[in-house]
């Protein structure tokens, strides 16, 4: 058993667990925020997208030992006063369908434009390379993460 | 019928693309999948089969059941004392099969034992500890292969491995065949693919010793069958099985086979004191979660040497692995779009299910049309290439005219409405025809392909159940209906529960919009839980989600229901007001005087009234406001092998994929996709494009990236999603749409399908793009997927793909 | 989904790394980004019985220019590599190969050395490795060396480490005029490559190859130096019949692996039109 003490969402949390523990399951069973989801076991899908020390991370491909000391947000500590733009731009643009990817989506959304609060569609598309939408077929998706783009650089809102 | 004014009182919300009111919760990560569901449960995992065919000569399960944190083991053996074998459909030959595997294993992964712990690890661990004797069989993998007169028998007792075998012929097929100048033939393979929902089979099993009853939850698709399904194989009443749905993460027909498992979890949970939760794994998603079949289609088309068809047969045979339930369905939900969207006098169809040894198959997305409408179209343009007409030529010299509407397939199928002629016209507008035509013929000087691929879909929806039986005799269902419960609450808002759950469609929003147009109100004044619970949902053994039945029945229900609370509303607010009920109209959330508006009751007060000060209601008149409507299709027939309908509607539309075929490495990108989509009247244009896109983009992973591939002993070679390829939103392009509505006349809204939508022209698109763009080589496309390798051996070789 | 029992630990020293290395031997594995590993693990693939974390040891994620080197520390990520401005300018063949190393998640965690020691046959940092002609360092418990790429890559997930040593650095040269390339033949971007061709080039001012190293991955059971298409394109003009029959060289002395994204046939064409490619691009 290893002892672990990060902060998720900004609030601390220290557990004790077993090495095989992915950080996603921590995540869903320990933590109990389930809007972080499983859709694969290869690290494919992107469901289980958080972020991790400021960057976009699969959690199912990170044990939970290795989150010791870590930072991490994830869906639930997106909407601080209200709902984040890219929530609301996904809601405006049709962006979610069955809802099973959306926490993963807009996790890698989030750490994009972070990184780049000007994307263009190519580089949309490219960001979204490790998480798979089975219902929209991503272009409303990617409408979405443009507009979320627009409102959040319009508001003079900084990295 | 009612007429639509009649039903939509006001205009405000059906036909906008209003915000999903279900966005709210998944957009915060508040949604509830089965997995989320907050209770303490012990976690199964099911150890799966090695082999595709082997006899079992032994089991010990001893050290699994001695594993600390093991709660409990179930043996096939077990599992087949206390169940009955699973109920077959549309086969005709004796196939037994448990759900678990027996005396012997039939596929890679089918289940040989479960095992309850006290979490996933340590069943997966147990798993390993299960020692299981097997005694391989040579195993049957591909088709050719199961239909050889020595081949090993998945099935003993059926004494071969086509389990069914039928034939139809409507028209004069003979006599068009001799009527026609041309008669060409082909054959088609198409392969093995799902939609693979992101969020895999989920199943929480309680048993409730007290009343030797059973709660499950599950992301069943079609609870109403499912129930059933359940309940008698396991030997109980149907009211001993509470079944209830939460979130559902993508359905597309894949969930509509895990009701055995919810038989195994059930035993599991009998032999634990605490729920008992299965979350499928990606890899048994992949292995045994259920694949569209794949099959070879031989396709004889008969025209005039003007390109009018004139007849067409098929000769299908499909590969439908091992799992009984399933096994030849598709074949007459193919056979039911044969024609498409075109005139087309006679028809013949010779359908075979064969058994082998791969995995299970289940009514993926489409349920053999995409199939069905990918080998017709390829042959359209086989035989436009044939005859030197221009691929969109042949088809208008074909459809299906407007005037013809309603339109009756020579086998029954009737097409109630759409203009086929208009829709291509206006997608070789949306894509620019003409000016695409110059620029391939310029790029192929410089060496650079380019293709356009046409492709016609009738999207037909709302399965008339039963329809398999045509083959076996007596249906055990028939027709479609759903239900719905309308009722108004204490302060005046709109409750609604479907018999049916979502999965992804946007019911609750959809529902919304209607009832606020039903009653003049705004859609924030609806709410739906679009859950389901066998103890308080409407259901029938319909219910479900599935072949795009929502925007027929469902909403027929809903209609129903709502037009029933309306009219005891107004008979509360006549007597209320001291009117009569035609002197009435609505308005804003009150029932008012059509003269004067002042003089108005407020849907809290009508509900005031039924609900709490019942001594005031009008004679005769029951308390309450709660209204149960059950809607059936009506244009449902009789299973009859002369004439029926097996799909009740038909949504129409027109794909046009161009692509640039980089020739030495086979690699294929998109330069454009055009869609004409026409599903009727449309409720929320925001959700309906968001299937049309999604739906399309399953044909392209199917025409280009997806493939079950197995080896020559039958195990299943892509069991990632590493090596089984979704489209990524790099790997597809971006889609034009423009629309079309043609109103159904047979439902109440004059809705059509949506869901299937693009999955079903989509490969004959893409194909016919393909082939297109390969011209100057002189390949042919005869089977998918078409990947790198099939396209450079294809223009150095063989000329086919 | 779920993997075996192991013991688990994170030393903080390479020191502390190195002992438990040596106790544990080929019972333990070596934890960077976890990426491959860890899948490898929940598919229990890769059983091993002791997983040695080297996330918490100070100092193994460097980037800095040594003399006319560059030394990159074992655990640099992807997203590191492919975003350093050093690198753009210095060494542009790591940040072009990085970027299209898995997906944006992926290059997050993923680190260059974890690349590199597990090895994997489709991996495309072993080709840039190569084609840099990358020296990498492996501290044992008693003592250091240097192990050249095209020395290091053994075969499919084995390379030269022996089971006591780690991966500490990478060095590569700076770019000294040479032009590199990566090109990859694969179905979706963040797929392994079926063929991966890392190329740096330099042409004289006669327009003849001065420089040429190209590294293979994708196409055999380890990456490797296409040493026949370097031979045959030294010191040669590069016609179109040049690079023809140089690319057609680039499966020489290597057993062409066939899988379900590839046949044999398919993959060997693939490599020789990628590699046609990758010089053309270079020139």
């Amino acid at each position: 058993m290893h002892k672990i003490k990060l902060r998720i969402n900004g609030n601390e949390i220290e557990h004790e667990v077993d090495a095989r523990l992915l950080l996603v399951h921590y995540i869903r069973e320990k933590a109990r925020l389930t809007g972080t989801h499983v859709g694969c076991d290869t690290g494919n899908c992107g469901a289980c997208t958080v972020i991790f020390n400021g960057k976009a991370v699969k959690s199912c491909m990170t044990l939970a030992a290795q989150a010791d000391g870590a930072q991490i947000i994830t869906i639930e500590g997106l909407a601080k006063n209200g709902l984040h733009p890219i929530q609301k731009a996904f809601m405006e643009k049709f962006a979610i369908q069955c809802g099973y990817c959306t926490p993963g989506m807009i996790m890698s959304a989030y750490g994009l434009l972070t990184a780049n609060p000007s994307p263009d569609e190519a580089e949309i598309r490219e960001a979204l390379e490790g998480n798979l939408c089975m219902c929209t077929g991503y272009q409303q998706i990617i409408e979405a993460i443009a507009h979320a783009a627009d409102v959040m650089r319009g508001a003079g809102k900084k990295k | 019928m009612m007429k639509l004014d009649e039903i939509l009182v006001t205009r405000n919300w059906v036909g906008k693309p209003v915000q999903r009111q279900e966005d709210l919760r998944f957009v915060k990560g508040e949604g509830s999948y089965v997995d989320d569901l907050d209770m303490d449960c012990h976690q199964a995992a099911i150890l799966r089969s090695p082999h595709a065919h082997a006899r079992i000569k032994k089991i010990d399960v001893s050290k699994a059941l001695a594993l600390k944190g093991v709660i409990a083991v179930l043996t096939g053996q077990e599992a087949a004392g206390q169940t009955k074998p699973i109920s077959a459909r549309a086969i005709t030959r004796p196939a037994t099969q448990y759900v678990m595997a027996v005396d012997k294993v039939r596929y890679v992964g089918e289940p040989v034992a479960a095992v309850a712990a006290e979490d996933r690890y340590i069943a997966e661990d147990a798993l390993e500890l299960i020692e299981i004797d097997y005694e391989a069989l040579p195993p049957v993998v591909k088709i050719e292969d199961a239909l050889k007169p020595d081949a090993p028998l998945v099935f003993e007792e059926a004494g071969s491995n086509v389990l069914m075998h039928d034939l139809m012929e409507h028209g004069n097929f003979a006599e068009a065949c001799q009527e026609a100048d041309l008669i060409l033939k082909e054959t088609f393979n198409v392969h093995r693919y799902s939609s693979t929902p992101l969020e895999p089979w989920a199943i929480i099993a309680d048993y409730q010793k007290g009343s030797d009853a059973f709660l499950v939850w599950a992301n069943d698709q079609q609870h109403g069958r499912s129930i059933t399904n359940v309940c008698n194989t396991l030997g109980i009443p149907t009211h001993k099985l509470r079944l209830m749905v939460p979130d559902s993460g993508g359905g597309f027909g894949i969930k509509l086979a895990l009701w055995p498992y919810i038989v195994i979890l059930s035993l599991l949970a009998k032999k634990a004191n605490k729920p008992v939760k299965w979350i499928q794994t990606r890899r048994e998603h992949l292995m045994a979660g259920s694949h569209a079949p794949d099959a070879n289609v031989e396709i004889e088309l008969a025209l005039k040497k003007d390109g009018r068809l004139l007849a067409v047969g098929i000769k299908d045979i499909q590969n439908d692995g091992s799992f009984v339930h399933t096994a030849g369905i598709y074949g007459l939900i193919k056979f039911a779009t044969m024609v498409g969207c075109y005139n087309i006098k006679a028809t013949k169809a010779e359908l075979l299910s064969v058994v082998t040894n791969k995995g299970p198959t289940v009514q993926n997305r489409g349920v053999g049309k995409p199939t069905m409408i990918f080998v017709l179209e390829r042959m359209v343009d086989l035989a436009a290439k044939k005859l030197g007409l221009d691929p969109s030529e042949i088809r208008f010299r074909n459809f299906v005219k407007p005037e013809q509407m309603p339109y009756t397939t020579p086998s029954g199928e009737i097409y109630e409405s759409g203009d086929y002629p208009a829709c291509l016209r206006k997608a070789l507008e949306l894509v620019g025809y003409e000016e695409l035509k110059r620029r391939r013929d310029a790029e192929r000087k410089n060496g650079k392909y380019l293709g356009i691929g046409i492709s016609a879909g009738v999207e037909p929806g709302t399965s008339n159940l039963g329809y398999y039986y045509t083959a076996r005799g007596t249906p055990e269902y028939t027709g479609n209906a759903e239900g719905a419960i309308v009722s108004m609450d204490y302060d005046g808002n709109v409750n609604v529960l479907l018999g049916s759950a979502d999965t992804g469609q946007g019911h609750a929003t959809t529902t919304a919009q209607v009832i606020a147009d039903m009653l003049a109100i705004t859609p924030d004044n609806v709410s739906m839980n679009s859950h389901v619970d066998s103890l308080i949902s409407p259901f029938l053994g319909h219910s479900g989600v599935y072949s795009n039945k929502f925007n027929d029945v469902d909403l027929g229900a809903v209609v129903m229901a709502t037009k029933k609370i309306r009219d005891k509303m107004f008979r509360l607010a006549a007597h209320m007001l001291e009117l009569d009920v035609n002197q009435l109209k609505l308005k804003d959330g009150k029932i008012c005087s059509a003269k004067d508006e002042a003089k108005a009751v407020s849907f809290k007060e009508i509900a005031s009234l039924a609900y709490k000060k019942i001594v005031f209601l009008p004679e005769g008149e029951e308390p309450g406001l709660k209204e149960i409507a059950y809607y059936r299709n009506p244009i449902a027939k009789l299973p009859n092998r002369k004439d029926f309908n097996i799909q009740l509607t038909h949504a129409n539309s027109v794909h046009i994929a161009v692509v640039e075929v980089d020739v030495q490495s086979g690699m294929i990108e998109f330069l454009k996709y055009g869609i004409v989509h026409d599903c009727g009247r449309q409720i929320n244009p925001g959700i309906v494009e968001g299937m049309a896109i999604g739906s399309t983009v399953h044909g392209v992973g199917a025409s280009l990236l997806e493939d079950f591939v197995y080896n020559e002993d039958g195990q299943l070679l892509a069991t990632t999603f590493m090596d089984y390829m979704k489209p990524l939103a790099m790997s597809v392009p971006k889609f034009e749409l423009a629309h079309m509505e043609s109103p159904c006349p047979y439902t109440l809204l004059g809705t059509k399908a949506v869901g299937e939508g693009g999955s079903l022209p989509s490969l004959a698109a893409i194909a016919n793009a393909v082939e297109d763009a390969l011209a100057p080589f002189g390949v042919k496309v005869t089977s998918l997927p078409i990947t790198p390798e099939k396209v450079v051996r294809a223009v150095t070789e063989s000329k086919i793909i | 989904m779920f993997s075996n029992r192991f013991e688990y630990f994170a030393p903080k020293s390479l020191e502390e790394a190195l002992a438990l290395l040596s106790t544990h031997r080929d019972d333990a594995k070596l934890l960077a980004g976890g990426q491959s590993l860890l899948s490898l693990m929940k598919l229990r693939l890769a059983n091993p019985k002791v997983l040695i974390d080297l996330g918490r040891i100070a100092d193994l994620d460097y980037l800095r220019v040594d003399g006319d080197k560059i030394a990159i520390g074992a655990r640099v990520t992807y997203a590191q590599i492919k975003e350093s401005e050093l690198l753009r300018n210095k060494c542009p063949l790591l940040p072009k190969t990085a970027a299209v190393v898995g997906d944006a998640q992926v290059r997050n965690r993923g680190t260059i050395g974890g690349s590199l020691a597990h090895a994997d046959p489709h991996g495309d940092m072993p080709a840039a490795a190569l084609a840099l002609e990358a020296e990498l360092k492996a501290v044992g418990p008693k003592s250091a060396r240097w192990i050249k790429a095209e020395d290091f890559f053994v075969t499919m997930f084995s390379t030269a480490l022996a089971p006591d040593e780690i991966l500490t650095e990478i060095r590569v040269p700076t770019s000294d005029n040479t032009q590199s390339v990566y090109l990859k033949a694969a179905r979706r971007p963040s797929d392994f490559a079926m063929a991966g061709v890392a190329l740096r080039l330099r042409l004289d001012p006669e327009q003849s190859c001065e420089q040429i190293t190209v590294g293979i991955t994708g196409v055999a059971d380890r990456p490797y130096r296409a040493f026949s298409v370097e031979k045959a394109l030294r010191g040669q003009k590069l016609s179109e019949k040049i690079i023809e029959e140089a690319a057609a060289r680039v499966t020489d002395g290597v057993d062409v692996a066939e899988d379900i994204h590839a046949s044999k046939k398919f993959r060997s064409h693939l490599a020789r039109l990628y590699t046609g490619r990758a010089i053309r691009a270079a020139m």
